[in-house]
């Protein structure tokens, strides 16, 4: 077998592909070629070199894990656990648990008598008198500046056009005086040929009477 | 029991979108590898990792069952490799000799990033020169072998060319590695010692 021959055979024991009977054809073939034999071990120490190009470690840092597969560490997600069953807890005996700015509180006992309606409704009313109390001390802002500014903006905006405008038809205007000038030297032209051409027929004309006159005062 | 690349676009095929998430989990890193190693490029390299996923995406629902899932990936980011590089070449229109006096930088668009320097050693940045060299079809061969561990039908099938043409250009490109790295003076795993003055 030649070296052109053991090539692909070479190639597939040098990545470790070929199995058995390719091992057995090169080593055969390298007995009595001392060429493949160098150029194989070439081969090793080339893929010896290749080897040491290295990927950038920011490209062989691990991806952080999506936050939604994330899990809690047991302690945490047992604590999680205990507050949800006790808040369902709690809730199912008609305690109320309510959280704002003063933080979490409880309120143990039973939510739903008659007592506990009416001082519901009364907060509630509280509430909204509160917020009904700030949002009359709002005052509203004074736009009158900003309506100036838009005003001014609008004039402005205004005069620009009217003096586009007034440009436009200036030019329009200049293009009709033009095409009219030139229109009315066409027409001159065309008048002065035919002027030109009858003259000439006439002169002829004339030519010929004076012929015909000399002719007949001869006969 | 971990799913295979298959059971995954199956899942993904039949309305699992997060089957997807999965696939990128598992292939981001090697796909952002062989970009890298192809146009030598921390940024490009991941902005054409992300832009071969989205096609990837966009193209899974349509995927054949027949193919090799790994093959089809590889298939898609050489392909944007491959654009991205023809792009460049237009603006470059770099020859092999600017290559050889310049090194791997010149195969850039500018410098190779701080990091890319920092993080090099002087024997990688010799080999990444003389891979920058080689001419692309036998870069892409050497690169999926070497590198990547893909089998020669596998990157036949991902190149979409005969397994004897995978052979002829990874013999080829490995030869003028060898023939690169020895005139930079490294000769088989060690530096060939340079002559005093």
């Amino acid at each position: 077998m030649d070296c052109e021959a053991i090539r692909d055979d070479m190639l597939d024991v040098l990545y470790g592909e070929g199995g058995e009977a390719a091992a057995r054809r090169v080593e055969a073939h390298q007995a009595t070629c001392g060429d493949c034999r160098r150029e194989m071990a070439d081969l090793r120490r080339l893929r010896a070199d290749l080897s040491h190009w290295r990927l950038p470690e920011s490209l062989l840092a691990r991806p952080a894990a999506p936050a939604r597969s994330r899990r809690l560490p047991p302690g945490l997600a047992a604590a999680a656990i205990l507050i949800l069953a006790s808040t369902a807890g709690l809730g199912l005996a008609g305690a109320e648990v309510r959280y704002d700015h003063s933080g979490l509180s409880v309120r143990l006992g039973h939510g739903t008598d008659a007592r506990s309606l009416a001082d519901l409704e009364r907060r509630h009313r509280e509430e909204l008198a509160a917020l009904r109390a700030e949002l009359a001390a709002v005052r509203p802002p004074d736009d009158r500046p900003l309506l100036r500014t838009v005003a001014d903006m609008i004039r402005e905006s205004e005069s620009r056009q009217d003096e586009a405008r007034l440009a436009s038809l200036r030019v329009l205007q200049q293009r009709t005086e033009t095409q009219r000038q030139y229109d009315l030297a066409r027409m001159s032209a065309g008048l002065s040929y035919l002027d030109g051409k009858a003259g000439l027929q006439a002169a002829r004309t004339t030519e010929l009477v004076g012929h015909l006159l000399q002719a007949s005062q001869q006969k | 029991m971990t799913p295979t690349d298959e059971d995954l676009v199956v899942a993904f095929q039949s309305g699992d979108i997060p089957a997807f998430d999965q696939l990128v989990r598992r292939w981001d890193r090697k796909i952002q590898g062989v970009i890298y190693r192809l146009v030598g490029n921390h940024d490009e390299a991941r902005d054409l990792s992300q832009e071969a996923f989205l096609k990837a995406y966009r193209a899974l629902g349509t995927f054949k069952k027949e193919a090799r899932f790994s093959s089809w990936l590889y298939q898609i980011a050489i392909n944007a490799t491959r654009d991205r590089l023809r792009r460049r070449r237009r603006r470059t229109d770099l020859s092999l000799d600017d290559v050889e006096e310049k090194g791997e930088s010149s195969l850039r668009d500018g410098a190779p990033s701080a990091l890319d320097l920092i993080e090099s050693s002087d024997l990688s940045r010799v080999v990444a020169a003389a891979m920058a060299a080689l001419p692309e079809e036998q870069r892409e061969v050497v690169i999926l072998k070497e590198y990547q561990g893909l089998t020669f039908p596998e990157i036949a099938e991902t190149l979409d060319v005969p397994l004897s043409t995978v052979k002829t250009r990874l013999y080829r490109g490995l030869g003028q590695l060898r023939i690169r790295l020895e005139r930079q003076g490294i000769r088989g795993g060690a530096a060939v010692p340079v002559p005093s003055a």
